[in-house]
């Protein structure tokens, strides 16, 4: 049962690794931390809250780039060019070919996490000399924090995305939806508070708008869970039952959604 | 020859493309100049738009204000800046703080541009309440209402209020020890600002923000020079000076030091030192 999955795992790894958008992507987040430097040097006070809300922010949106356009295109490459037929040939099912992909891409995630993590942590590790009396409430703890809970989205955000290839026919579509979940995900649940008591911008959304929103959170993963970039920049503390609960949530909703895209991916017919 | 062609062509529009450049870049400016400072996205709004992004976008609207107003100091009109500028500049910093509560800058800008500059001190203090709130650990937002309360408001019972809870924050310097007594003795103002900006400027570092502030802790400090002259003179003969030159005159001072902000200073006939530019 689990034997099939690690090749697979290891094809998709390698195939990934040797995609060029991923060095697209690593030269993107080194530009970044290079700008890093320059725009700390324009910071009047909050120099460590600056430097480590571009270094943190810069993880979280290659990190995007890659499931996006990497992370979608594996799998669906495999549809396009009919090279599935010659997985599905052999003693593999088609859950554990999903299970495979899905574990191949995490692989890819924590790899390219790491790369870019470093990346973060040098240019944060040089601004921390240069700036010393700004990094006053500086955290390594919450960076690292922050880190892992941008890769548990990711991963999560993967999950979505494969259920979305379990039934769409072209990357494309798979794409949107993934973009527009993340969107959402990532709204939720400042939208919800927002049509909840609209007071506070002077809004008035109708009642159905209330029930969508309210639906909408159950449905769709809320992303905002998995951002505490904001506190790592502060160096606020994060309660440690709020870090076990965001976990668990983020476990949970991966496993659903990976389930349900194995489900429906073995129910699907192959022209 | 044909093979040259393209090479022909893209030496050909390279021109138009420079001559673009060169218009359009001095044509966007003057438009921005005009509606540059128009319209402000609510605070709850800004941070659904930005995603999980809300820091980082707090970050750049906070530089955005910074080069804004680093700008202005190329003008030559009076005021500098105009009142609907600063109004703009408030709300860009109070989503600023919206989208994230704890980031210091917006606070420290506001304190230190809004209530010398724009004379908008309630609004200042509003935006310093909601740093003080968010950022308990911190001494400065306190200690900023405090002297913004005495200084500008003339609200001792206040001023004190927020100074006491400044000094229980940890890292709260002697200062505010000495300022303290200093306002329960009614020391002068003048000597109380230049406390103050000394310990603002201590902390700031970017150099267009830290050369005004100096410029105004100049100013100031000759003020003070010359209010303690008033207070000898008043000591000496009884009255107060008809102007600056009677200083001079008893020898009280040798010259009449300059206004920074290019003002000239003067007595009013309640025997008070102050300069024509406003510090402004």
């Amino acid at each position: 049962m689990v034997k099939p999955l690690f090749p697979i795992a290891v094809i998709t790894f390698k195939e990934g690794i040797r995609n060029r958008a991923i060095y697209g992507i690593s030269i993107l987040a080194l530009f970044m931390m290079l700008i890093n430097f320059l725009i700390c040097q324009m910071v009047m006070r909050d120099v460590g809250k600056v430097a480590m809300d571009i270094a943190l922010s810069t993880v979280s949106f290659t990190g995007l780039l890659l499931v996006f356009f990497v992370g979608i295109n594996l799998m669906a490459k495999d549809l396009d060019k009919k090279t599935i037929y010659m997985v599905l040939a052999r003693p593999v099912s088609r859950a554990q070919y999903m299970v495979g992909k899905f574990f191949g891409m995490v692989a890819l995630i924590v790899a390219s996490n790491l790369i870019q993590g470093s990346f973060a942590v040098v240019s944060l590790f040089i601004l921390q000399r240069m700036y010393a009396n700004y990094f006053l409430r500086f955290s390594w703890l919450m960076f690292f924090l922050a880190l892992l809970f941008i890769v548990l989205m990711l991963i999560l955000l993967t999950a979505l995305s494969f259920l979305f290839a379990s039934f769409s026919s072209t990357s494309f579509i798979v794409l949107v939806l993934t973009i527009v979940s993340y969107i959402i995900g990532n709204s939720l649940s400042d939208v919800k508070a927002l049509v909840e008591a609209p007071q506070s911008v002077g809004i008035h959304p109708s009642p159905i708008t209330v029930k969508i929103v309210q639906a909408a959170y159950y449905l769709f993963p809320n992303l905002s869970f998995f951002d505490i970039k904001t506190q790592a920049a502060n160096g606020l503390a994060v309660s440690l039952s709020c870090v076990g609960w965001t976990m668990l949530y983020g476990f949970a909703y991966t496993a659903v959604a990976l389930s349900l895209a194995c489900f429906i991916f073995s129910k699907r017919e192959f022209p | 020859m044909r093979r040259y062609y393209p090479l022909i062509i893209a030496l050909l529009f390279a021109p138009v493309y420079l001559l673009c450049l060169s218009t359009l870049g001095p044509l966007r400016k003057a438009e921005q100049q005009s509606a540059g400072y128009s319209y402000t996205l609510p605070g709850p709004i800004a941070k659904i738009a930005t995603l999980d992004y809300d820091g980082l976008a707090a970050d750049y609207l906070m530089l955005n204000i910074q080069s804004y107003y680093g700008g202005t100091f190329e003008r030559t009109e009076r005021p500098r800046v105009k009142e609907a500028e600063w109004r703009w500049m408030y709300d860009v910093l109070t989503v600023s703080s919206d989208l994230d509560p704890y980031f210091f800058d917006p606070y420290y800008f506001a304190n230190s541009f809004f209530t010398w500059d724009a004379q908008m001190v309630k609004e200042t203090n509003i935006l310093l309440a909601k740093g003080n709130h968010f950022r308990d650990w911190d001494w400065l937002p306190s200690f900023y209402m405090g002297f913004n309360e005495f200084y500008f408001l003339h609200d001792n019972a206040k001023a004190s209020e927020y100074l006491m809870q400044s000094s229980k924050k940890p890292g709260a310097t002697a200062i505010l020890a000495s300022l303290a007594t200093r306002l329960a003795y009614k020391a002068s103002r003048t000597e109380v600002a230049i406390m103050f900006l000394q310990q603002t400027i201590e902390g700031t570092k970017d150099k267009v923000e830290r050369e005004a502030l100096e410029k105004r802790l100049k100013t100031l400090q000759r003020i003070f020079f010359l209010e303690n002259a008033v207070a000898a003179y008043k000591t000496k003969l009884g009255t107060v000076p008809g102007s600056l030159k009677d200083l001079i005159d008893q020898g009280l001072v040798k010259r009449i030091p300059t206004d920074p902000y290019g003002g000239v200073f003067f007595i009013d006939k309640d025997g008070v030192v102050k300069t024509t530019s406003d510090l402004r």
